[in-house]
């Protein structure tokens, strides 16, 4: 995702007033492996725009100091093409237009869901040309077809139900971090998943048998943490 | 009752206005009938009258009846049947009666002459006993018949009456002529009804009609449209007044719904931030932010100030609800100075290190609800601290006015220009100014305050220089 091979990250640069937003923001992009910039204030952010590159502005419209279309107008009249994500609470159909007419990429209204934003992110990117999204993720012989979403080690066909599905992505995603057994739940069953977490263990054994993954393994059990990938070009 | 409820208001006007038109009309013509048929019969007797009187006093002298002092006043067929003769004409005929009621005398001799008709008991009674005009009307062979009986006395005056002539005259002329009359009454009132009721119901439905814009707006209204108006014709009559008053309620009803809907979108708004950041973190710490105990304590610090502030919008929401009605508010004599003593200690807390002085005024006791009062001062005094550097005091003083004392909460802080101020009391209005201290507001503080200041009968104004400070004042009326 955010992260490519040469470890370059993305940076992006968040004009967002809202401190607990900021903080979201922030937090949640690092995660996903974006380099991110907070700042509060409309002129911080135009200030930080001239003294570092970035390759995306999330920016709020309600700022304190200038407003957030005035914002973009000001960004694109210097010439800059930079991919610009804008967050507002306004839903009206006025509001979009005038965002988007006053140089935005695109429109995201609050409350907005974290994956969608990311989605909108990667769209942005992708289409500024900053990532080019692997459509295929490979490791240790295994290769993950995201399009026909086809899996195989070796170049056999490996059948997987989309849980295990998720599983793996999300493991060749980001090798080596280590995910609590309540985290992949999230992210592979779904926030509102009640079942305990027990069954993530299911699904790991299952994943590790058709994957045929022997001691010692790829998706390593860590000791009262959860699971890890660890490709063998990288790992031990 | 049913029947008549179902009507239209158009046709129960109608259906009045006809019975009513029809009623009248009819009366009058009847009245004027009768009239002239009174009319006619007045002269009709007055002529019989004068034409006998004359006639009688000539038969009682030449009779030599005509002595008071006469002891044998009586009549004989011979001398009756001169008078009855005489009495008698074309169109009329007498007849002369004795005091028992027995015809003497017939005056008619020729046939074209009527006939008499038969005396009548009652009237005749009456004529004897001294009623000198006794008039009504009889029928002979199915003819209408004027009949007079004139009771026979030697002197006028005298009470001695010794026989009774009754005079009768055909009235067929007359009711021919009143034939026609009624013929012509009839059908002149048959156009006047005509005429009126069309007309009554053209105009009763031009009246209405305006009326029913009235109703097709109304109808539009319920549906949700609340731009309607009704266009005013008239505007003296009462249905254009109607119109006008109707109008000027919508316009008002539109502002009112106009100024909630704005309402309800900026708490809407209001609401979306810190749900935003609830749910931006709570995503992010289910994503997997969770694992990491740094992030986990900063994104459920945050989450802990959104909950917060939506409680906190929650109250003051609350707040201003009830103050919309009175009987919330339980006001008590409060002696002002007494009062800031205390409250000096309570803000000392919310003030921090800043310098907050109240300047003591005159000895005052106004009639207030003191927590009402104190939530004025906390949110004028929180305002005053959020947009004023951290050195500069705020002051709170109070003067005695006209049966209300003013108070006032003054920074020296970032003021306000002209365009923030004209807007300052509507909710959720929050100007451009950077908040110095503390956090951001949520825009509700001072409509809230005014809302609590007029529910005690006050005024609350604002001064503001930009850059040199800040004066709320506001009144609240003395014990």
């Amino acid at each position: 995702m955010g992260t490519d091979e040469n470890n370059n990250k993305m940076t992006i640069l968040v004009i967002e007033d809202d401190p607990v937003i900021t903080e979201f923001l922030c937090t949640g992009l690092k995660y996903e492996g974006y380099e991110v910039t907070p700042k509060t204030a409309a002129k911080a952010g135009l200030d930080a725009l001239q003294q570092a590159t970035f390759d995306l502005i999330i920016l709020d419209v309600m700022l304190p100091d200038i407003d957030g279309f005035e914002v973009c107008r000001h960004i694109r009249d210097r010439g800059s093409d930079i991919p610009i994500l804008m967050l507002t609470v306004k839903k009206e159909i006025s509001d979009r237009v005038k965002g988007l007419d006053s140089g935005a990429d695109d429109y995201l209204t609050k409350p907005f869901c974290f994956d969608e934003l990311l989605a909108r992110i990667r769209a942005l990117l992708r289409r500024s040309g900053k990532i080019r999204e692997n459509k295929k993720l490979q490791a240790e012989a295994i290769v993950l077809d995201m399009e026909t979403r086809e899996v195989s080690r070796n170049g056999k066909r490996i059948d997987l139900t989309p849980t295990e599905f998720g599983l793996l992505e999300l493991f060749m995603r980001h090798p080596h971090r280590v995910f609590t057994r309540e985290t992949l739940l999230n992210r592979v069953l779904g926030y509102d998943y009640d079942g305990g977490t027990n069954i993530i263990d299911v699904h790991i054994s299952h994943l590790r048998n058709k994957l045929g993954d022997r001691p010692p393994r790829l998706i390593r059990t860590i000791y009262a943490m959860g699971y890890a990938f660890y490709p063998e070009e990288t790992g031990t | 009752m049913r029947a008549w409820e179902k009507l239209s208001l158009q046709a129960r006007l109608g259906l009045l206005y006809a019975v009513l038109l029809i009623f009248s009309v009819v009366l009058v013509g009847c009245y004027s009938y009768w009239n002239i048929w009174q009319l006619f019969i007045n002269n009709k007797s007055s002529h019989l009258r004068a034409q006998a009187k004359p006639i009688i006093e000539h038969w009682l002298i030449d009779n030599d009846l005509a002595k008071l002092d006469n002891p044998h006043l009586k009549l004989n067929p011979q001398n009756a049947f001169i008078l009855a003769r005489d009495l008698t004409s074309r169109d009329t005929v007498a007849i002369v009666l004795n005091r028992k009621g027995d015809i003497i005398a017939n005056g008619k001799r020729l046939p074209e002459e009527p006939e008499a008709p038969i005396p009548d008991k009652r009237y005749f009674r009456r004529a004897l006993s001294g009623e000198n005009e006794v008039t009504y009307r009889g029928q002979v062979n199915g003819k209408p018949v004027l009949v007079m009986l004139i009771p026979l006395r030697p002197q006028p005056a005298s009470s001695r009456i010794f026989g009774v002539i009754q005079m009768s005259t055909l009235l067929t002329d007359i009711k021919e002529i009143l034939f026609r009359h009624g013929a012509m009454l009839v059908s002149l009132v048959a156009i006047i009804l005509i005429l009126g009721i069309v007309t009554g119901f053209w105009l009763i439905g031009v009246s209405l009609k305006d009326l029913q814009g009235l109703l097709t707006s109304c109808d539009r209204i319920s549906k949700g449209d609340f731009s309607q108006r009704v266009p005013v014709k008239n505007r003296r009559d009462e249905i254009g007044q109607l119109a006008i008053s109707f109008n000027r309620m919508m316009e008002k009803l539109e502002a009112t719904f106009a100024s909630q809907q704005r309402f309800v979108a900026n708490v809407a708004h209001e609401l979306m931030t810190p749900l935003t950041g609830l749910r931006g973190s709570l995503e992010v710490l289910l994503r997997g932010a969770q694992d990491d105990p740094s992030a986990m304590a900063r994104l459920s610090k945050g989450m802990y100030k959104e909950v917060n502030r939506l409680i906190r919008l929650c109250e003051q929401l609350l707040g201003l609800s009830q103050l919309e009605s009175s009987s919330n508010v339980h006001k008590q004599p409060i002696i002002l100075s007494e009062f800031f003593n205390e409250f000096k200690a309570d803000v000392q807390m919310l003030a921090g290190g800043r310098s907050l002085t109240i300047q003591q005024g005159p000895y005052v006791k106004v009639s207030a609800d003191p927590d009402l009062l104190k939530q004025i001062l906390l949110n004028l005094l929180s305002n005053a601290l959020r947009y004023s550097p951290t050195e500069t005091p705020v002051v709170i003083s109070w003067k005695l006015l006209p049966e209300q004392v003013e108070i006032r909460v003054s920074d020296q802080g970032q003021g306000m220009d002209a365009e923030t101020l004209s807007h300052i009391f509507e909710p959720f209005y929050q100007g451009k100014a950077t908040v110095v201290s503390g956090d951001k507001g949520i825009g509700l503080g001072l409509s809230l305050a005014k809302s609590m200041v007029e529910a005690h009968e006050g005024t609350i104004r604002i001064e503001s220089e930009p850059g040199k400070g800040t004066t709320v004042s506001f009144t609240l009326p003395l014990e």
